[in-house]
């Protein structure tokens, strides 16, 4: 149990509260890109996180630059064509 | 007696779209395939949409039309009226007129079927039979379970499974409507499976759902996939709503000196503000503000006292609420507008100087959507607030500056199915935080070598 994870705020993304716990591991293993963002006046997530992970997870997390809604909906597509074999 | 609406009658309805895409000051990157890095083809977005909405995602076109029975839908709750909101602009005492287009006045309760109707029709047209597609709370999911219904289509919703668990009205309104709606990760698709069967008890998140949602429709002929918002063809769809208040506007006598929208994605706001940036780029005096979500100095908590606005100490030092300039690292203070959420027209905007972004923190806008349910009346949609903040911001500096200035922003929905959000503001769940002593006094620390206010 993580000692922030109780904390709520209103997620931008979503539309609905959500717990810091859920930010923290909202890509799987990996907070959400947006948790420094969102948090960062209100509890000392950089720090926090920075604890809790590798300098790769970081780096992909925070300093890798995000893709647009296109690029991700064509990846995903293409992605699934491969699965299928189409 | 004074005239608090402005109606348009029927037969007034704006009968076609504007793309903005004509009238771009510099033209915009085009949107590169991530396989071949060249720029997108037609045929590359196919098995995700339907072509006669590839072709609006990639016009040039100044002037759309909107097919008749896209139309004859809107009508069931469009042109949405032209408020003036008297009641608030008494409560602010600022020499101001404020106008608002109420989009909650959709069967959905918010301006997303202004697309969703469109994109139904055309899929439609098309020959498809399903539509797929993902949602957070469940605005776009709803107003697109409505919009299937209309057109006789088969709707698959993939809805985040926090928020499917925590906000069950919007999932019954999707069912009401004859929706299909999905917790996600689901079962349905071997995405969903993969992740239940390494994490069963997952929350889910947006990005899973569109994995979910893209795998339920493609490689399927009669399924297409759907998004509600970021895309030009939404945009475009959505740009119904300023035209009607250019109109509205005009019956009046009345030219707005600030047009206001919130923007999250970027579908309400250009809504509103896409015919005025037309204005604008043409030679008009207007200010369009784009207000967004953000995270922003907690001023109950943080010391006040000068600092540096960046990392490298290079701004002027600004008179601040500030947990010192150190606190958050630089990409941080690079966001605004630029994550990847936000739709590329809106961003492009910002980029040539159109479009002014502003940040309101979430407790700002709940206190000010509070102030517009106690005046106005109408709860809005917690999105909604970010505008009224900004509406309420520039009501204030136009008091300051003793100057008269008309308003109009996009009132893009209402709260009734948001309650629980205003249930949290209120009962301190978002503002209950205690910063650590530590974190206080490392702030103190930080800023206790500059002068004081």
């Amino acid at each position: 149990m993580n000692r922030f994870d109780h904390l709520v705020l209103r997620c931008p993304r979503l539309g609905g509260e959500v717990t810091f716990a859920y930010c923290r591991r909202e890509q799987g293993d990996l907070p959400c890109r947006m948790t420094l963002r969102c948090w960062q006046d209100l509890i000392p997530v950089e720090e926090h996180l920075r604890e809790c992970l590798s300098d790769d997870e970081w780096d992909s997390c925070f300093h890798t630059p995000p893709k647009d809604k296109m690029t991700t909906i064509l990846e995903i597509a293409d992605a699934v064509k491969k699965r299928k074999n189409m | 007696m004074r005239q608090t609406k402005v109606f348009l009658n029927e037969d007034e309805i704006p009968r076609q779209w504007y793309n903005i895409m004509a009238d771009m000051p510099t033209p915009m990157s085009p949107p590169l395939h991530p396989g071949t890095g060249q720029p997108l083809k037609p045929e590359d977005m196919a098995p995700i949409f339907p072509m006669n909405l590839i072709e609006q995602e990639m016009s040039a076109e100044r002037w759309i039309d909107i097919p008749e029975e896209v139309l004859e839908k809107y009508m069931l709750w469009r042109p949405s009226p032209l408020y003036r909101a008297y009641n608030l602009e008494k409560l602010l005492d600022a020499p101001v007129r404020i106008y608002y287009k109420n989009e909650g006045v959709s069967p959905a309760g918010s301006h997303k079927p202004n697309t969703a109707v469109a994109q139904a029709y055309y899929n439609k047209a098309f020959g498809i039979k399903k539509i797929s597609t993902e949602t957070g709370a469940g605005q776009w999911g709803s107003a697109l379970s409505m919009a299937c219904n209309m057109f006789g289509l088969e709707c698959r919703v993939f809805m985040v499974r926090v928020s499917y668990d925590q906000k069950p009205y919007r999932r019954m309104m999707m069912e009401t409507w004859g929706g299909k709606c999905f917790p996600s990760p689901s079962n349905i698709t071997e995405t969903g499976r993969k992740v239940l069967a390494d994490h069963p008890d997952s929350p889910g998140s947006l990005g899973m759902a569109i994995s979910e949602a893209i795998e339920d429709a493609v490689g399927k002929e009669d399924s297409r996939y759907s998004l509600g918002s970021v895309l030009n063809h939404v945009l475009l769809h959505q740009t119904i709503i300023g035209l009607e208040a250019q109109k509205q506007l005009e019956k009046i006598g009345e030219y707005p000196d600030v047009v206001i929208g919130c923007a999250g994605g970027g579908s309400n706001f250009a809504g509103i503000a896409l015919p005025f940036a037309r204005d604008k780029i043409h030679g008009k005096e207007v200010s369009i503000v784009a207000a967004e979500p953000t995270s922003c100095p907690t001023l109950t908590k943080a010391p006040f006292g000068y600092d540096f606005g960046d990392l490298a100490m290079t701004t002027p030092l600004l008179a601040m609420y500030s947990l010192g300039h150190d606190f958050v690292p630089a990409p941080i203070h690079a966001g605004g507008l630029r994550y990847h959420g936000m739709a590329p027209i809106v961003s492009h905007l910002v980029k040539e100087g159109l479009v002014e972004a502003r940040s309101y923190h979430q407790l700002e806008t709940f206190e000010a959507g509070i102030q517009w349910a106690r005046s106005e009346a109408f709860i809005p949609a917690p999105e909604t607030n970010h505008a009224i903040a900004a509406v309420i911001q520039e009501a204030r500096r136009a008091k300051e500056e003793g100057k008269e200035k008309v308003i109009l922003f996009n009132w893009s929905g209402h709260g009734l199915v948001d309650l629980a959000s205003y249930d949290a503001y209120l009962s301190g769940k978002l503002t209950d935080y205690q910063l650590p002593d530590e974190e206080i006094e490392r702030a103190k620390k930080t800023i206790g070598q500059f002068p004081k206010p």
